[in-house]
């Protein structure tokens, strides 16, 4: 189960600032949930919502349009059939 | 027997006979030619597309702790219960990260668990065996969780007859057990993918349903927050103390910020690192499936923010209230008996009928998960090292029966006033092993040694913390969140950073001295690869062995 001919360069190593996007979305995705701080009032309401609740709804549409970004910025880092980790 | 419905439990027998069907006869969906081969029966083939794997992911995620027990915290204790929530949108992307490369490490070398990773890249049995341990035992109250939903719906519906015999009360619940018991056997995980098309279905309709009409008939969304935020801010005559929280606070003790994170945090990392789920991972057929499942899940999460308000409505709800309190305030009850009495009885039965079904796939699922974990890194690593193919499957069958009967003794013998403390209790044991499985999949450079020994710091520190939580209605087990250094924080977290600490420490002691950190029998590019869309050479004598 070997590979014979090792990769010159990594996809990271080929990529920096690609990565680094990768990695900055997806560290603020878990963050901004995490952090409770943040959106932790009644205030403004949305509608009937009071701001902590309709953020926390919210936050699942955002996330599928960060993490679509993200899997197309990893389509285009891909070298030899590689896939980027890019928060690796 | 006296007031049960008629309409409602036609419905839901329909429903369960229905599934009972699929449940069996998944032994002959996407047939392959040997059944009895663990990789068939305990991970469906391995060939499961974006779509089938879509639902397996999402039976992880909305199971009898969404239905249940998170409306039950919220509707009791207000937004500490939404740290579910919390929890479901930070665990994508954190899967995000590492579970591709679990997969492509776990394809590329056929391991079917992650205890057979772990003893790959440490080349250590004993860590091995810590990791599966540790899964089959956190399991189990995961299981259980699953029953008390089951019996939360039965109770509700009537069919629990008031016998003071055990067996007689709890007929209805056997039953269900025994069905899931029985197609689990015969079909594997074959039977919960085939399923979870119905459950899915069934749990749309319902939801979708609930969170559109209920709020008409009690005076909609401002109605129900005002109503909520009023009721948790009252006095409770009993404790002298407010009723719950309707934000979290920035006091150090109670429903606090610190509690809410460290829940949501724990949770969030446990769930990819539990069998289950990593079973459910394995069965895909390509990366990209993962990738692809884990960006789009979250559209579909979102239903679990919505399912968690239905506590808010529920105590909006006068009768659903009373009705609780009536039944010894098992907040539990709360959904069962606010689907009750807001819907006609026939849309109750498809309501309950989600419910029950919603809890039997997450079950099956993880008693396959255990089953091959102790097939693979216990039976076959200690007891028989030849064990061919078919044997593997038959122990991992009754195994899976096994680690059932252990879940109907948690379910039996722990406290269910909060059954979401089954799950946060398995899952203060199973983010021990998180850090030798993450960890693992980065970087060699944590010691073998000091993983094993960190893992057994944390587990007993996290069982000693959690046995000792006391409530006024339970001595033991009562919550799984304690006080540490002023902070009420949730006890998986205190006890993983124990762990943490004496990895850390003993890892640079045991590399400084070059104490032997076992054969990695595993290559950097393994970690991406991906044999289906990118084949990578194999010798011919590798091939013939997989």
């Amino acid at each position: 189960m070997t590979q014979p001919t090792a990769k010159p360069r990594g996809p990271i190593a080929a990529h920096p600032v690609r990565a680094a996007v990768i990695a900055i979305l997806l560290a603020a995705l878990i963050a901004c949930t995490l952090f409770v701080a943040i959106y932790d009032s009644a205030t403004p309401k949305i509608g009937d919502f009071p701001f902590f609740y309709f953020y926390l709804l919210v936050y699942f549409p955002v996330m599928t349009i960060v993490m679509w970004i993200v899997l197309q910025l990893q389509k285009g880092m891909r070298t030899h059939g590689d896939t980027g980790e890019g928060a690796s | 027997m006296s007031n049960v419905n008629a309409t409602t439990f036609t419905i839901v027998v329909i429903l369960f006979v229905l599934v009972t069907f699929a449940g069996f006869s998944a032994a002959r969906w996407r047939r392959a030619e040997d059944m009895l081969h663990l990789n068939e029966w305990g991970l469906g083939g391995r060939g499961f597309s974006t779509f089938i794997s879509w639902f397996m992911l999402g039976g992880d995620t909305f199971t009898a702790y969404t239905f249940i027990a998170v409306p039950a915290l919220v509707f009791a204790s207000g937004a500490i219960g939404m740290y579910a929530v919390s929890y479901a949108a930070m665990a994508y992307p954190i899967a995000f990260i590492f579970l591709p490369r679990l997969w492509s490490v776990c394809r590329m070398h056929n391991y079917a668990t992650q205890a057979d990773f772990i003893r790959g890249r440490f080349g250590s049995r004993g860590l091995a065996l810590a990791m599966a341990f540790t899964g089959i035992l956190a399991l189990m109250p995961y299981i259980a969780l699953q029953l008390v939903g089951i019996k939360s719906v039965i109770t509700v519906m009537g069919i629990n007859s008031t016998s003071t015999n055990t067996f007689v009360k709890d007929l209805p619940l056997l039953v269900a057990f025994l069905v899931l018991a029985i197609f689990t056997y015969v079909s594997g995980l074959r039977a919960p993918a085939l399923i979870s098309f119905v459950k899915d279905g069934l749990v749309y309709l319902f939801v979708l349903v609930a969170i559109f009409y209920i709020p008409t008939r009690l005076g909609g969304w401002g109605a129900i927050f005002g109503h909520a935020q009023t009721h948790m801010a009252a006095i409770n005559p009993k404790t002298g103390k407010p009723n719950g929280a309707f934000l979290p606070t920035t006091k150090p003790i109670g429903s606090t910020q610190v509690d809410f994170m460290t829940l949501a945090l724990g949770s969030a990392v446990a769930l990819f690192v539990y069998p289950h789920t990593v079973t459910a991972t394995l069965t895909a057929k390509r990366r990209d499936v993962i990738k692809r499942n884990l960006s789009l899940q979250p559209l579909y999460a979102i239903l679990l923010g919505l399912i968690a308000l239905m506590g808010y409505m529920a105590l909006a709800d006068k009768t659903t209230v009373a009705n609780v309190k009536s039944h010894g305030a098992n907040a539990q009850l709360a959904v069962p008996f606010l689907v009750q009495h807001m819907f006609p009885s026939w849309f109750a039965g498809i309501a309950f009928g989600a419910i029950i079904i919603g809890a039997l796939v997450p079950a099956a699922i993880m008693s396959i998960a255990a089953a091959n974990l102790f097939t693979r890194n216990i039976f076959k690593e200690f007891f028989k090292p030849d064990a061919t193919p078919r044997q593997e499957t038959r122990v991992a069958q009754w195994a899976s029966l096994v680690v059932k009967l252990g879940a109907l003794y948690f379910a039996a013998e722990l406290p269910t006033t909060f059954a979401i403390n089954l799950q946060l209790l398995g899952g203060v044991w199973i983010l021990q092993i998180a850090p030798m499985l993450i960890f693992g999949l980065y970087t060699k450079w944590f010691h073998r040694w000091a993983l094993l020994l960190g893992w057994l710091s944390g587990m007993v520190y996290g069982t000693i913390a959690a046995y000792r939580s006391a409530s006024p209605t339970a001595s033991h087990w009562a919550s799984s969140s304690d006080i540490e250094l002023g902070h009420t924080v949730y006890i998986g977290i205190a006890a993983v950073i124990v762990n943490l600490v004496i990895v850390l420490v003993l890892t640079v002691i045991l590399n400084a001295v070059k104490v032997s950190n076992g054969t990695d029998e595993t290559l950097p590019h393994q970690y991406t690869a991906d044999p289906e869309t990118d084949p990578v050479p194999v010798p011919a004598s590798a091939a013939l062995a997989d």
